[in-house]
């Protein structure tokens, strides 16, 4: 019966952020927090597993104070316990930092027989925190999960690579980060979302643990982030005989040397 | 510290490598290593300008587990360039991990400023993009096609062995090629995007017709491949799919969400097809026509055909 824990990230939903026209700077004061979209398919996968072979499933997070809001979501999708780390230095964090944290919350809460993340995160996508989680702690990682077998302390993880499909074996303990086609994470229902407001959850601080303001520094600092705006010629053929935007769109393919 | 070293399993992307590793061999005055994967990648990249070529593994090797003993041959490295397919990104998250450096992924360009590396890379699925700065040593991924291969080629660097144990732990119990039925949508220069405007699987002949008469090959968003299953995973373009960087880039019936476009805004040229004047598409095209698919694909196949 695997004891699990996943770890997640609330981040901000992008659909809500919009760029400034005037300097390209992000606007995301309409954006609201969702735990990031591929962390959702690991936590479904936790508790899928926990619920076909029993054990014990926890959720772990490392964010701003705003982390705070996602406690009843995730606890509303399978878990039985959050863990959280609130702290500013969350806001401007790269992978280094959040492995760190992540890795030493995980030395006081632990262990753990299966630890299982999203591939990356929908904000920054570094694909970073599973290897390097896995390399801190000293244990074997499974990339890129999109089918996970567990029968006692030997998992078989299906891995979907860039030209070809991977089975692997190991023994637990392991760090695993799944593709969102392994599962469909489930839409909580009202009996789960209310039962998440009496589970528990706890607050670890940076202090608990241990971290020193080096640790919680930033190694990869983001500088200019900017929208993405296209330079795009924009010519648009919209008369309403189809055949005449046809024969202007002809021309321009073969002004180009397309047609 | 000192030097760059470079690593891909794939020798294509390996090779393309070595085009923005020579530019920070110039900047920073240090001396440029190949890491080869086996030893006929080694012979293949010793002539593309690098000063030292190590054979780390060989074509068995299960590269993700060579974590600790790269880190330790990178141990003094100023930077290290990985190759980012899947297996490249895992193991470079290792190694920075083990080196307890900063690490970029899938940068678009890297440079040195101020005694600190500079990588620009996108963040939001797209939405912007940033400049990260790293202190050195730092490690970066770089995608395949993000740089063209170098075309000159210098006299054979030394080749040596470095032997590295992949992490025992993990059994590769079977690695299955993915079948693409022998076609690298990354490789064609031109291409039909389909989306959702297409209303069943059977209308897709007309792209296809259209494809025949320009000579280019169908992609999809990742609604077609992943929900309903028209065209093969492979030819899907977008965040978690392709990205591609073809002279033509036709996207019919699709609207342009931020996640497709990221994987084909790179293109020359891009053309919209689609019904709704409002969509984004049109603002991410160089051509478009506001109209009917159905209506205007037969047409346009038509009238190119003469």
């Amino acid at each position: 019966m695997p004891n699990c824990l996943v770890c997640y990230k609330w981040t901000l939903d992008e659909q809500d952020i919009k760029i400034k026209s005037e300097d390209l700077s992000l606007d995301s004061s309409r954006a609201k927090g969702k735990i990031s979209d591929f962390d959702r398919n690991a936590i479904e996968e936790a508790a899928l597993l926990v619920e076909k072979l029993g054990g014990a499933v926890a959720a772990l997070s490392y964010g701003t104070a705003a982390v705070k809001q996602s406690l009843k979501d995730v606890l509303s999708r399978g878990p039985e316990k959050s863990y959280w780390v609130a702290d500013a230095s969350a806001e401007q964090a790269d992978a280094t930092v959040t492995a760190t944290v992540l890795a030493a919350a995980i030395r006081k809460i632990g262990p753990f027989d299966l630890i299982l993340l999203g591939e990356g995160s929908s904000d920054l996508f570094n694909q970073q925190t599973a290897p390097r989680l896995a390399a801190l702690l000293g244990l074997p990682c499974l990339s890129f999960v999109n089918k996970l077998e567990v029968e006692g302390d030997v998992v078989k993880a299906t891995r979907k690579l860039d030209d070809s499909v991977e089975v692997v074996t190991v023994k637990t303990p392991v760090v695993i980060s799944v593709l969102s086609e392994i599962n469909k994470p489930r839409i909580p229902s009202l009996k789960q979302v209310l039962s998440a407001a009496k589970k528990p959850n706890q607050e670890l601080t940076v202090a608990d643990l241990g971290l020193t303001p080096e640790d919680l520094a930033p190694k990869a600092v983001r500088k200019s982030v900017k929208g993405f705006v296209m330079q795009r010629k924009n010519i648009i053929f919209k008369e309403t005989a189809a055949a005449a935007n046809v024969a202007k769109l002809k021309e321009s393919l073969a002004s180009l040397g397309l047609s | 510290m000192a030097g760059i070293f470079i690593f891909s399993e794939d020798r294509a992307l390996a090779a393309q490598l070595l085009t923005p590793a020579l530019e920070l061999k110039a900047a920073l005055g240090e001396p440029l290593t190949v890491l080869a994967l086996d030893a006929a990648q080694a012979t293949e990249l010793s002539t593309l300008g690098a000063d030292k070529v190590l054979v780390v593994g060989d074509s068995a090797t299960w590269i993700e587990g060579l974590g600790e003993p790269l880190a330790a041959l990178v141990a003094h490295a100023s930077v290290v360039l990985v190759g980012g397919t899947l297996r490249g990104k895992h193991l470079a998250a290792d190694v920075a991990a083990r080196l307890k450096t900063g690490m970029t992924t899938d940068a678009k360009a890297v440079r040195i400023a101020g005694g600190k590396l500079v990588a620009t890379r996108i963040l939001y699925a797209g939405l912007a993009v940033c400049d990260e700065e790293l202190p050195l040593p730092a490690v970066v991924t770089i995608r395949a096609r993000t740089f063209l291969a170098p075309t000159t080629t210098t006299a054979a660097a030394p080749i040596e062995q470095a032997v590295a144990k992949a992490d025992a732990r993990v059994t590769v119990e079977s690695v299955t090629p993915t079948s693409t039925a022998g076609v690298d949508i990354t490789a064609a220069s031109r291409l039909i995007a389909v989306g959702r405007g297409f209303r069943a699987k059977d209308d897709l002949k007309l792209a296809e017709d259209l494809g025949k008469v320009l000579g280019a090959e169908l992609a999809c968003t990742r609604g077609i491949a992943e929900d309903e299953h028209w065209l093969p995973i492979e030819r899907y373009i977008g965040i978690s799919g392709q990205t591609v960087k073809p002279e033509l880039y036709l996207a019919v019936g699709l609207s342009g969400q931020v996640q497709h476009m990221v994987g084909c805004r790179e293109s020359k040229t891009i053309v919209a097809i689609n019904n709704d004047e409002r969509s984004p598409i049109f603002e991410a095209a160089d051509y478009g026509i506001v109209g009917d698919l159905y209506e205007v694909l037969p047409l346009l196949t038509a009238a190119l055909r003469k």
